[in-house]
């Protein structure tokens, strides 16, 4: 901060002693040393008589005088460059005022007491109140009118669904039947009319919706908050709580819906392992492969009462220190969002956020944020490219939304409390096609991106991470069992590096890596790939039992 | 004012954040920077060792999570900030004198003080006064580490607000302290921006001292002072920092005015007797936690992760949204030691103060792992002391500080025993300074190389001031031992000594140049091939001798000790284990002796047993290429146990630095051809003769039963070895009598001896015991031969019809 590198100098230091055999002729030493000197300077001395051969008797005075030079320069170094700086200031030659402007700034925005008084923000305010709620017996409370809520947002994304495709229906079988009359009865231009009236009608139908959701969302919002700030008060003032008595789970109660038995799933395909990572101190972490949809993690059942457990497990460590969070790979820019990310957009849309902004104006406020340093980046990148390869046209028409996206091994976080098992969400943006391909390196964007998301984690206390070992959610034909093995094997090698390179950061450590392979993939290629899984990473030692020990 | 419980205080922290390196950026070597905290941590090490009566001892410097520093330091009374009445004059000179003598210290050790201000002044009720956290600008590289500025606006210098300055700014904040101590606090109601544009405008004027004065209406007040106070405040309120007096002799004016002599205050005893450093460590085990006091008092806030998180992370690093930088606060948590004095106060005063030649009761801690007792609070109170005691008696007390460090050491004066233990005597540090650390050598630029490597786990080994000790260490020894050679580990072996002495590279390097010729003799020699076949040999003879099964099997795969075991030995496990464990390992070798890392081997060995055995070649490999968790307090016990029950003779090596003759009954060399054919260790004659008088081994005579009959040795059972099916690996084709003998010997843990005629029949006899899974088994050196010139008596006419058959 304050302090600009220091400017050494050097300067010489002189010493004579008389020789053997005349008192007058006299040995010249002359020895330049750095000032300010940040060694020892009687190490110096040692090395100064070992060099010339100077008579030992001469130490002591050696080890003075260089002492005092040193010290006599050092003085004369500093007193030397303030003086000059002190004239320039006499002289009107350095603007005061930048240099005032400069430390007041510093001042005000680094340090507490010349700071500007603000109170506790809201959401932290907030945050302190949930996190001690839902360590309190009410978290139960909390649970069931969450989930009672998001029943009612639930019947609601319903009723719209049934509606629109009611319409759509309505519609379809209009358009036929005008289509069937067409050169009979109709005409094309009443054809396009028709189409446009439809178009219109649907426009209109989820419209309405749209803004009947936002409006529940934004009630259940207001209404949530206050009633968890409202319990933290009686919880506070009487100190001991039971369970609430004002629970709000009468006003918006659902209408009572049948569940269907749940269908009996194929048992998923997982391996789960601890190991240890450091040649010397090791660590040790979970790791685990699984065949599942990451969006699994994000989609949650209100109508499967054991879901309650998992969404359980994430509002209580929502406020902790110990995040988790979903890699997600996304071909398109936040603000029009593509598969997976408008699946995670459903999911997250399915029952309300009570915490933070919801998830398309995260996304929105994304695209706004990262526009101008992106647009910096990229220009800056392509006119790197175009200094080392000047024959590139210029004309290209995408060029100017193509300076402002995010390129691949960029990446965008969403935060979410209404998940299943995930509170953070990393966009991580990948060009499918170059995913496709079997032949990328350690030095692919995408693996860069996948370094800085561990970076992240590790400063942001995100301490559980899962993400796409293939780097693909879906399996698709060039996907061989060759290519499958290729690529984990790349992955994880490059997750051991960046874990053990973490180990430095003084973060967060991260406890859980969970390796996600898509759904349909053959056993015997997950098999294949679980058993890379030890052979990469050490498996901690097993504490085997022994009977007569 | 003062109340009572204040001087309850012994210690206070604070806490920053140091700067975090934006992006991605590499250093000069390609590696990723160290990062802030790292480096501050290695730096804020030298502060630790300062001791000075008017400076506040610094006991401890944590890295927290996310770049958090916490230094924690002594603290005594309060700060003359919090002091509300005025000081007299005397009071002043008082004060003035010690902050002086405190600063002239620091210029004296190079230290600029640059934040010095009347918060970290501190006085107690007898006047004794002691600057605390003097070391910030120091340990923060002048203030680059962090992110906000250092100092307060009212006592910075003209020159340092123009980002410059040495130490001479320390003596103009002395005279605005000195100043205000008159006439009250500066620029009280001014913000920041104001302060120091009148401060800079002070540059136009000749007399800034009464300049301030005047601009606070105390020009009177000002004029009333004595005037060798006003000269004072004068020499130091000079613009030009060549005008302004230097430290010395502004205590040299103080020296001359007259004062009271501060009354002598008796040295407290008891627990408040102790060294500060052992009453922080205590207070640490009986449960006290920094970090809690500072939660409470708001210095450490936990905003939830969650609502920082950023909006988006570019591939180049660049973060964007999230975490906003947090704000410096300069207020410090205090600690009492009530909770210690609680915990200790059952303890009789008279236990402060233990005397050498006083029967000392056992404490029943002894019996528990290590690790338990290094937490124990009462355990390492008297542990420390007795130590403590000790070591001030080296290195007369020598005999005595081995003793008890059989028992164990306390982590708190490692450093200090180990260099007893390893005999280091003298001025060190006059002979460290010797040796030229500094020229360009060839090996430079393989130390380079290997330093970035060398336990990097461990905060203080990564940071710059680590690597630069440990190439300063490595450089000293490589050049006062021109034998030698740099062999890659021998880093990994100076980073224990670095580790437990940080602050004392002498003393690192006194251990070091102890160690080596008694471990690790002619280890180092360019061609050191001879002697480290002779040691992994060895290793494999004691393998052989304590687990004969595994010895088997792995001999049977072809899994030799060249393809793991150089490294343990060469670097004396240091470059397998973390520090944590190298300290209790080494505990153990540096009082057993240079014959424990060979049965440490062993142990290890025996440790992964079950695995091995299951193991073909590929598997150790595999195994061993990146060794799994062993516990090394067990490793440890089972190593001294082997060795303290293995005759001493057996792990004879030729290469060690015993200089002293071996009587011929003592001689057990071979050359080296047989030693690496050998897989029974020889023993001595007279390790043999004293077996057989306790009664601790079982004699086979592998004669033929004819020269048996006429003479042999009392005891002994006779195999004659012609009749020996080398085929069959089963005791009981040596028939009734012999297999009876050995297995009660194998049931007696006794050591079986082979005594033969010559040479080839013992060591295929042995060999072929070693794979019937006999352990402890050894050959007789010389054999029944040299046994009947040196000690006849042992040979008897054995009764006809005992020889078995």
């Amino acid at each position: 901060m304050i302090s600009e590198t220091i400017q050494n100098t050097t300067k010489t230091f002189k010493y004579s002693f008389p020789t053997c055999t005349n008192e007058n002729v006299l040995f010249n030493l002359e020895v330049p040393v750095d000032i300010p000197y940040d060694g020892s300077t009687r190490e110096l001395v040692q090395r100064v008589i070992n060099m010339f051969h100077i008579p030992v008797y001469l130490e002591e005075e050696l080890n003075d005088r260089l002492s005092e030079f040193v010290a006599d320069e050092t003085k004369r170094f500093h007193n030397e460059r303030d003086e000059e700086l002190l004239n320039k200031l006499k002289n009107n030659e350095i603007n005061l005022d930048d240099v005032v402007q400069k430390w007041e700034k510093l001042f005000k925005e680094n340090v507490v007491e010349f700071a500007e008084q603000k109170g506790t923000p809201d959401e932290e305010v907030f945050a302190v109140a949930y996190h001690k709620l839902v360590h309190s017996p009410a978290l139960e409370t909390i649970l069931q009118v969450e989930n009672s809520y998001a029943k009612t947002v639930m019947n609601t994304l319903k009723n719209r669904d049934d509606d629109i495709v009611k319409l759509t229906q309505k519609q379809t079988e209009e358009m036929e039947e005008k289509v069937r009359l067409l050169n009979t009865s109709t005409t094309e231009v009443e054809i396009n009319e028709l189409a446009t009236q439809q178009f219109e009608e649907q426009a209109l139908v989820s419209g309405r919706w749209g803004s009947q959701l936002d409006a529940l969302c934004q009630t259940q919002r207001t209404h949530h908050r206050a009633w968890l700030m409202a319990t933290l008060q009686e919880y506070q003032t009487t100190s001991a709580l039971h369970t609430p008595s004002n629970s709000p789970l009468g006003i918006f109660s659902p209408s009572p819906c049948s569940s269907l038995p749940e269908a009996p799933t194929r048992p998923r395909l997982e391996e789960s392992f601890t190991i240890h990572l450091g040649s010397q101190l090791k660590q040790t972490h979970n790791i685990r492969i699984v065949a599942m949809d990451l969006l699994d993690l994000c989609n949650v059942d209100h109508d499967n009462p054991t879901e309650s457990s998992r969404r359980l497990q994430t509002s209580l460590s929502l406020y902790s220190s110990e995040l988790s969070a979903v890699i997600l790979l996304s071909e398109s820019p936040p603000e029009r969002p593509s598969p997976p990310t408008t699946q995670l957009v459903d999911a997250a849309k399915s029952s309300t956020e009570y915490h933070f902004h919801d998830v398309e104006y995260q996304l929105r406020e994304i695209s706004k944020k990262v526009k101008e340093p992106v647009e910096r980046r990229n220009t800056q990148r392509s006119k790197e490219q175009n200094d080392s390869n000047n024959t590139q046209t210029h004309n290209n028409p995408f060029r100017n939304r193509w300076r402002q996206n995010l390129q691949t091994g960029d990446i965008y976080l969403t935060k979410h409390s209404n998940l299943a098992d995930v509170h953070v969400v990393f966009h991580l943006v990948a060009d499918d096609s170059s995913l496709r391909s079997g032949d990328i390196t350690s030095r692919h964007p995408v693996i860069l991106g996948l370094r800085n998301i561990l970076k992240a984690a590790c400063s942001n206390d995100i301490t559980s991470i899962s993400l796409p070992l293939l780097l693909r959610h879906e399996l698709s034909e060039e996907m061989t069992a060759a290519w499958c093995i290729r690529r984990a094997e790349l992955i994880l090698k490059c997750v051991k590096g960046f874990m053990l390179e973490a180990a430095g950061w003084g973060g967060a450590e991260l406890r859980t890596l969970q390796f996600a392979v898509p759904t349909n993939t053959a056993p015997e290629v997950f098999s294949t790939l679980a058993n890379l899984l030890p052979s990469i990473f050490r498996i901690s030692n097993p504490v085997k039992f022994k009977a007569n020990s | 004012m003062h109340s009572d419980h204040e001087e309850n205080y012994k210690f206070a922290a604070c806490t920053f954040f140091a700067k975090s390196h934006p992006g991605e950026t590499c250093g000069s070597n390609g590696l990723p920077l160290t990062p802030s905290s790292i480096s501050i941590l290695g730096r804020a090490q030298r502060l630790l060792s300062i001791e000075h009566p008017n400076l506040c001892t610094y006991l401890d410097i944590i890295r927290g999570k996310h770049e958090r520093i916490i230094v924690v330091a002594e603290v005594i009374g309060k700060s003359l900030a919090d002091l509300k009445k005025k000081l007299s004059t005397e009071e002043i000179i008082n004060v003035a004198r010690q902050v002086a003598n405190g600063l002239q210290y620091l210029h004296a050790n190079n230290i600029t003080h640059r934040t010095l201000s009347d918060d970290n002044i501190l006085i107690d009720l007898n006047g004794k006064v002691k600057l605390f956290n003097y070391g910030i600008f120091y340990m923060t590289y002048g203030g680059s580490e962090v992110a906000f500025p250092l100092g307060q606006p009212r006592y910075l210098s003209p020159e340092t607000i123009l980002n410059s300055g040495g130490p001479t700014a320390d003596i103009w904040t002395f005279g605005v302290i000195l100043l205000e101590l008159c006439i009250g606090k500066l620029w009280a109601k001014l913000k920041p921006g104001p302060i120091l544009r009148r401060i800079l405008g002070l540059v136009h004027v000749n007399d800034p001292a009464k300049r301030i004065a005047r601009e606070h209406n105390s020009i009177e007040e000002y004029e009333q002072l004595p005037k060798y106070l006003q000269t004072l405040i004068e020499k130091c309120l000079q613009i030009c920092p060549s005008k302004r007096a230097t430290i010395t002799e502004i205590l040299q004016d103080l020296s001359n005015v007259d004062t009271k002599e501060m009354c002598a205050v008796k040295p407290p005893r008891g627990l408040m007797g102790c060294k500060l450093q052992y009453l922080y460590h205590w207070w640490q085990l009986a449960g006290g936690d920094i970090q809690v006091e500072l939660k409470r008092n708001g210095l450490i806030k936990n905003s939830p992760p969650i609502l920082s998180i950023p909006v988006a992370i570019l591939l180049d690093g660049c973060t964007i949204g999230g975490k906003t930088g947090v704000l410096y606060d300069r207020r410090i948590a205090k600690y009492s030691i009530e909770l210690l004095q609680s915990r200790l106060s059952h303890v009789s005063a008279h236990d402060y103060y233990p005397l050498m030649h006083e029967r000392k009761k056992q404490n029943d801690a002894v019996t528990l792992p290590k690790t338990i007792r290094e937490r124990d609070t009462e355990y390492q109170f008297y542990r420390l002391l007795w130590f403590q005691r000790l070591l001030h008696g080296y290195p007369y007390t020598a005999p005595y500080i081995r003793a008890e460090a059989e028992i164990d050491i306390p982590p708190l004066v490692r450093g200090d025993v180990w260099a007893a233990l390893l005999g280091v005597v003298g001025d060190i540090e006059e002979q460290y300074e010797r040796i030229d650390k500094e020229t360009p050598t060839p090996t430079d630029r393989q130390i380079d190389v290997d330093i970035p490597r060398c336990h990097q786990y461990c905060w203080l080994l990564c940071g710059s001031a680590g690597h630069r000790t440990l190439k300063r260490l490595l450089k000293a020894w490589l050049l006062t031992n021109p034998q030698y050679v740099y062999w890659q580990g021998l880093d990994s072996l100076t980073a224990p000594f670095m580790y437990l002495n940080f602050c004392n590279e002498a003393r690192a390097f006194a251990c070091l140049s102890a160690f080596v010729p008694k471990f690790l003799h002619k280890f180092f020699l360019k061609d050191n091939s001879a002697v480290i076949k002779e040691y992994l040999a060895k290793f494999w003879q004691m393998a052989a001798f304590h687990e004969p099964r595994l010895a088997t099997h792995l001999h049977d795969i072809n899994f030799v000790p060249e393809l793991f075991a150089i490294p343990w030995f060469l670097t004396m496990f240091s470059h397998v284990f973390p520090l944590h464990k190298i300290v209790h390992l080494w505990d153990a070798f540096l009082v057993e002796g240079p014959s424990l890392p060979l049965f440490m081997g062993v142990g290890i060995l025996r440790q992964l047993r079950d695995t091995l055995l299951e193991s073909g070649f590929n598997e150790c490999i595999l195994l061993f290429s990146d060794l799994p968790e062993i516990d090394i307090g067990e490793c440890v016990k089972e190593a001294i146990d082997m060795c303290r029950s293995s005759p001493r003779s057996i792990s004879y090596r030729r290469f060690t630095n015993d200089t002293v003759k071996k009587d011929s009954m003592d001689q057990v060399e071979i050359p080296m051809e047989v030693l690496f054919v050998e897989i029974c260790p020889r023993i001595s004659l007279s390790d043999f003769f004293s077996l057989i008088c306790e009664d601790k081994c079982c004699v086979v005579d592998i004669r033929s039963n004819l020269l048996y009959e006429k003479s042999c040795i009392d005891g002994s059972v006779n195999v004659p070895y012609s009749g020996v099916h080398l085929g069959r690996h089963e005791l009981r084709a040596l028939g009734p009598q012999p297999e009876r003998a050995l297995q009660q010997a194998i049931k007696m843990k006794r050591n079986v001896v082979i005594a033969s005629a010559e040479d080839e029949t013992a060591q295929l006899f042995s060999d072929y015991l070693v794979k019937c899974g006999v352990p402890r088994v050894c050959i007789l050196h010389g054999g029944i031969a040299a046994l009947q010139t040196h000690i006849p008596s042992l040979f008897i006419t054995p009764p006809t019809g005992n020889t078995g058959k």
